[in-house]
């Protein structure tokens, strides 16, 4: 059955949007992703304006992350105190990078580089975290000597003011740590358009060294409050959000995320370590082939990414 | 309304006739009588005397207004966007003179339009390098005609009427482009994504045409795209002799948006905040209440 899209000006067979939100709920839920790096340019695939597409997806996630939360709250997997701080660096982070685009498109090269940004750290990220939490699946006993090869930097960390205990992570850091890699990822989520739960959930894990089920429930509350500001931003400025297409998007995500949140309490933290660096890797992949292969059409509505 | 005027035509020139005639059987008698009374009767008889004529010589009229005129209809003049629309079917009908050909162009106002261009950056990356501005560009251009429209008409004529592609490119102004064979090339680069996108199309020897009692008919049924969006498309009937348009009618299909889909999309543009507020809501919402389900349902450890 199609039905038409308000605002993108379409029409969609409902089992589309219907399909993806519950695949990339899944995701949300499994990792703590919002998965705007796997929605938005399926959305554009499917025919929706991709201004509209981002912005929509936005709306999904609202959906997606508060099922989620609510399903990692109820088992005590959300470490509120972590989450409000990374909040308060990904505010910061966001207006900062949001001018660093004005800058990047006033120098004329704003596409290159935040093509290249997202492929590098995308390709980073998903490497990393794919070639670590497989040597730590095969030999759990280095883990034993992990704290003193990294002694350095965790003594800089600790060295810092503002020392404050967060009791469902089980960690002790400064408050400025999460604010200022919030921050980082902010900036950086800002500049590619994407909500940076990617980069998220790997700065928890390798910087704050929480455990990686709470990482899970922290990254989709946060998630949830910078996409409940860009959806409204983007309703109030760019009028670009789909009422019905963020409606049959949640009808699948908020499904999907509560059966990954079910799935990922059965996995272990290195096995969902392992399948999101996949996946990161594969998005990488698929993008580099969308960069290097000679496109169908060289011509594309003026407006998004 | 226009047999009506040439009834009133004829009466009075059967009027000036009797007042001037000295033919007087034509005439009724009363006519030489002079009071007011008799004067009244004379203008009823020569009304009288117009009705006979004007019954007597329809046909001859119409006769002589022979030129076959060119007819247009579409099937579908009004397409409302409902929830579940998907496009329509349009048919377009008319009758031409008898042996012309037929070139039918449905276009949306003519308007500017910004699209990216893809280019190679750092020699082998695809990326948009820059946006093309496209002039005097309908947003949909659809084009059929009985023959290949180059066989049926001069160059002239189809600049003239922008009548197919090439007097399209002719038409087009495209910025920036550095010469002749890179704006060739982003013209062609246009059509194709226009044709991707649904709301450019180009058909020769679709349109059918039959003959009956002397009167030819044309008749084309194509797919209205889903894509168009809201807004008024002109849809012109071209008749085409001796590769010249001989004869061109008009008619409008109007596209409007209705009920719930009209509701939201005036409120998504004029109601911002508002409409992002509900959004967020309902987002919130729909997130606890499936929480809430499948909390219930065992979800939980």
């Amino acid at each position: 059955m199609y039905l038409y899209l308000p605002v993108a000006l379409t029409s969609i067979n409902i089992l589309i949007p219907v399909g993806l939100g519950l695949v990339v709920g899944l995701l949300s839920g499994l990792f703590g992703v919002g998965g705007g790096f796997l929605m938005t340019p399926l959305l554009i695939m499917f025919g929706i304006p991709s201004t509209v597409a981002a912005a929509t997806d936005s709306t999904q996630i609202v959906a997606a992350s508060t099922s989620g939360t609510y399903a990692h709250w109820k088992v005590g997997n959300v470490d509120f105190k972590m989450g409000f701080h990374l909040l308060i660096g990904g505010f910061v982070g966001g207006l900062l990078g949001v001018q660093g685009i004005k800058i990047l498109k006033v120098m004329g090269n704003a596409d290159f580089v935040i093509k290249m940004t997202y492929v590098l750290m995308l390709g980073i990220v998903g490497t990393y975290m794919f070639i670590e939490s497989i040597q730590s699946m095969r030999n759990k006993k280095v883990e034993e000597s992990k704290p003193e090869k990294k002694s350095g930097f965790s003594r800089f960390l600790k060295s810092l003011p503002f020392q404050t205990h967060y009791e469902k992570s089980g960690v002790t850091h400064s408050a400025l740590v999460p604010i200022i890699f919030g921050g980082f990822v902010g900036v950086l989520a800002a500049v590619m358009g994407v909500g940076g739960g990617f980069l998220m959930v790997p700065v928890m894990a390798y910087i704050l060294k929480m455990p990686m089920h709470v990482i899970v429930g922290t990254s989709l509350f946060q998630i949830l409050f910078n996409c409940i500001e860009v959806t409204f931003l983007q309703a109030y400025t760019n009028h670009n959000v789909d009422f019905i297409l963020a409606v049959l998007l949640l009808l699948g995500s908020t499904v999907g995320a509560q059966v990954g949140a079910v799935f990922g309490r059965k996995l272990k933290g290195e096995q969902l370590k392992v399948i999101l660096a996949v996946i990161v890797l594969v998005v990488t992949v698929k993008i580099i082939f969308e960069l290097t292969l000679t496109p169908s059409l060289f011509l594309s509505q003026a407006g998004g990414h | 309304m226009k047999n009506f005027k040439v009834l009133l035509l004829m009466r009075s020139l059967v009027r000036r006739y009797c007042m001037t005639s000295s033919v007087i059987a034509a005439c009724p008698q009363s006519f030489l009588k002079k009071n007011s009374r008799q004067a009244g009767m004379t203008e009823n008889v020569s009304l009288l005397i117009a009705i006979v004529l004007f019954a007597v010589l329809l046909p001859l009229i119409f006769a002589g207004a022979a030129p076959a005129e060119l007819t247009i209809n579409a099937n579908h003049d009004y397409i409302t966007i409902d929830f579940f629309y998907h496009g329509r079917a349009v048919g377009v009908r008319g009758i031409s003179e008898p042996g012309t050909d037929i070139v039918i162009k449905i276009t949306s106002p003519e308007g500017h339009q910004a699209l990216n261009k893809k280019g190679k950056a750092a020699g082998f990356l695809w990326m948009n390098m820059g946006t093309l501005k496209f002039e005097h560009a309908p947003n949909l251009y659809f084009i059929h005609s009985t023959k290949k429209p180059d066989e049926i008409l001069s160059a002239e004529e189809m600049n003239k009427y922008v009548i197919g592609y090439p007097s399209m490119n002719k038409h087009i102004e495209i910025t920036p482009v550095s010469n002749d064979e890179e704006r060739t090339k982003w013209f062609n680069e246009f059509i194709r994504y226009k044709e991707a996108s649904k709301l450019y199309a180009a058909s020769s020897g679709r349109i059918k045409i039959t003959n009956e009692s002397g009167r030819q008919k044309y008749y084309i049924q194509t797919d209205w795209p889903y894509q168009a969006p809201p807004g008024e498309y002109l849809v012109t009937v071209y008749a085409v002799k001796d590769k010249k348009v001989i004869e061109k009618a008009e008619t409008k299909v109007t596209v409007e948006q209705a009920g719930i889909v009209k509701a939201l999309s005036g409120m998504a543009k004029s109601n911002g905040a508002l409409y992002g507020i509900i959004s967020i809501v309902a987002a919130l919402g729909a997130g606890f209440g499936v929480g809430m389900i499948f909390g219930k349902g065992g979800g939980t450890h």
